[in-house]
């Protein structure tokens, strides 16, 4: 029994394991930074989509009916892809002679090719969270919008205040309270889509699952364990269950706040 | 090579493996649809411990990553392989991606089209249950031509919006399952063709082209289907039918 539980705590507090730890940060930090660029996103697409300029508002449906009609798999490899090769072509523009850049090689030359690291391809993980999630909260922030009672706005208008400050004083702040149920479902599709960062060669809880699962054999220890990744998924399985009723809860507390000294049927 | 002939030879190379989506698509829909209504009524049963045990497996698959959901059975299925699959002979099946992908799919889908059923169970008019009682209706008879008819049509526009987002959940699979030879679809075969000249606008745009079609044609046949059930209805009060748009509850 001892001797059990002093295995265990070796084996869960190695070095791989504090990495794997660790590695939440990825996650986290996605997901956080991720929902923040989608409500900016969202917010933008939400005046777009209002827009009394038509070619912007064609561009707020287009955005929207790209996202909805393909999968987030293929704009979140996609995106950090474009833009490493777009930058890549501006590079080279500067950096490659001319005939480099006349072949069809790619990219032209060595020096403009760049190699991103993890902490680039979070960065652009998180615009690529924003831009697929910012569409489903441009949808959640013009529905809410247009829930705000009209009486609202009238009272403001006829206090005086100029277009501008109905919208910020008053059509912003009471919109939350309609968005925030959306808000929520959007949070929780955020988080489930960060189990994708891996592909992005971010070694984050997925790849260390896959990493620590896999059957180990040390020539001091022989045969340390079998295939463990069952156990591996099935914990991170259990973990998104977990934040997706924490982050309920929350939400829950949330709306409560918001809607404090409303009336309850409203 | 011009541009229209690039892309016209990226459509050609990735139409078979568009086929493979399509397959993991067609064979998971039918069986998860199935499973989903016994699911939702199971949920809305007044059995505690059944209904309890289906929300927890609705909540379960609805509240986690499918990208986590297809490593975990496929781990489980290796780690199955040595005591059930080899000596029983069949690991040849069970071990195969076209097996393992529908079986996670088919899990996830069912959960997902649970809820939408469960929520249109709740709105099966108590009346009309209540008439098909005093009738003298077996429980089975009161399903088939009440409970039956309603929750379908409230739910269709729902469950279009479902398939789609399985549809594109299929974009998953290669990811995580191993690829077997030519056993590639959509995603994988634009990853392929990416790697061997880096021209991620055209190969990525192209799959995204592929997804968007599947995705329109589905809502088209969704729509028949639906105008179809909504026949009786007079057609000014026929409400829309499902179209491209936003139903971020059913997206995985």
């Amino acid at each position: 029994m001892g001797e059990d539980f002093a295995f265990w705590l070796a084996y869960l507090t190695n070095g791989k394991h504090l990495a794997f730890y660790a590695s939440f940060r990825f996650t986290i930090l996605a997901a956080v930074f991720g929902a923040l660029l989608a409500l900016v996103f969202g917010l933008l697409g939400a005046m777009a989509r209002n827009s009394r300029f038509a070619p912007l508002r064609w561009l707020g449906t287009i955005y929207i009916m790209m996202v909805r009609g393909i999968p987030d798999v293929l704009f979140f490899l996609f995106f950090p892809l474009a833009f490493e090769q777009s930058v890549e072509w501006a590079l080279s523009l500067s950096v490659c002679s001319a005939e480099a850049r006349a072949g069809s090689a790619w990219p032209p030359c060595p020096a403009a090719n760049l190699f991103f690291s993890t902490t680039e391809y979070l960065i652009l993980a998180c615009v690529s969270l924003g831009i697929i999630f910012g569409a489903f909260t441009a949808n959640v922030i013009h529905g809410a919008m247009r829930a705000v009672p009209r009486g609202q706005l009238e009272a403001g208008r006829a206090y005086g205040m100029s277009e501008f400050q109905v919208l910020t004083r008053i059509h912003v702040r009471q919109m939350w309270i309609y968005a925030l149920p959306g808000l929520s479902n959007v949070w929780l599709l955020l988080i489930k889509a960060t189990s994708l960062l891996s592909l992005l060669q971010i070694n984050d809880i997925v790849w260390w699952a896959g990493q620590l699962g896999s059957p180990n054999f040390l020539p001091q220890a022989g045969l340390v364990h079998g295939d463990w990744r069952w156990a591996y998924y099935t914990v991170l399985f259990v973990f998104y269950i977990f934040v997706t009723l924490g982050s309920e809860q929350v939400f829950r507390r949330l709306t409560a706040w918001a809607r404090r000294g409303m009336p309850l049927e409203a | 090579m011009g541009l229209l002939e690039a892309i016209w030879t990226d459509i050609q190379l990735l139409a078979f493996p568009a086929l493979f989506n399509i397959y993991f698509a067609a064979s998971s829909l039918p069986i998860g649809f199935g499973l989903a209504v016994l699911l939702a009524l199971g949920k809305n049963s007044r059995n505690p411990v059944v209904s309890r045990l289906s929300s927890a497996y609705i909540y379960a698959f609805r509240g986690s990553p499918l990208f986590i959901q297809f490593f975990m059975f496929y781990s489980i299925m290796l780690a199955l392989n040595p005591i059930w699959w080899r000596p029983m002979g069949i690991a040849w099946f069970a071990m195969s991606p076209l097996f393992i992908g529908p079986l996670a799919l088919v899990m996830n889908t069912t959960a997902y089209t649970a809820e939408i059923f469960y929520g249109a169970l709740r709105t099966v008019p108590k009346g009309e249950l209540e008439a098909a009682r005093a009738f003298g209706m077996s429980r089975l008879q009161v399903f088939r031509t009440v409970t039956w008819p309603n929750m379908i049509r409230v739910a269709w526009p729902a469950y279009t919006n479902e398939v789609t987002f399985l549809f594109h959940a299929t974009a998953l699979v290669y990811f995580t399952l191993p690829v077997i030879g030519n056993q590639k679809d959509i995603m994988n075969k634009a990853t392929e063709l990416f790697e061997r000249d880096f021209n991620v606008f055209l190969h990525f745009s192209v799959a995204g082209l592929y997804f968007l079609v599947i995705t329109m044609a589905i809502f088209f046949v969704f729509g028949l289907v639906y105008a179809r059930m909504m026949r009786h209805m007079p057609k000014e009060r026929q409400p829309h039918r499902p179209r491209l748009r936003f139903g971020p509850k059913y997206i995985r």
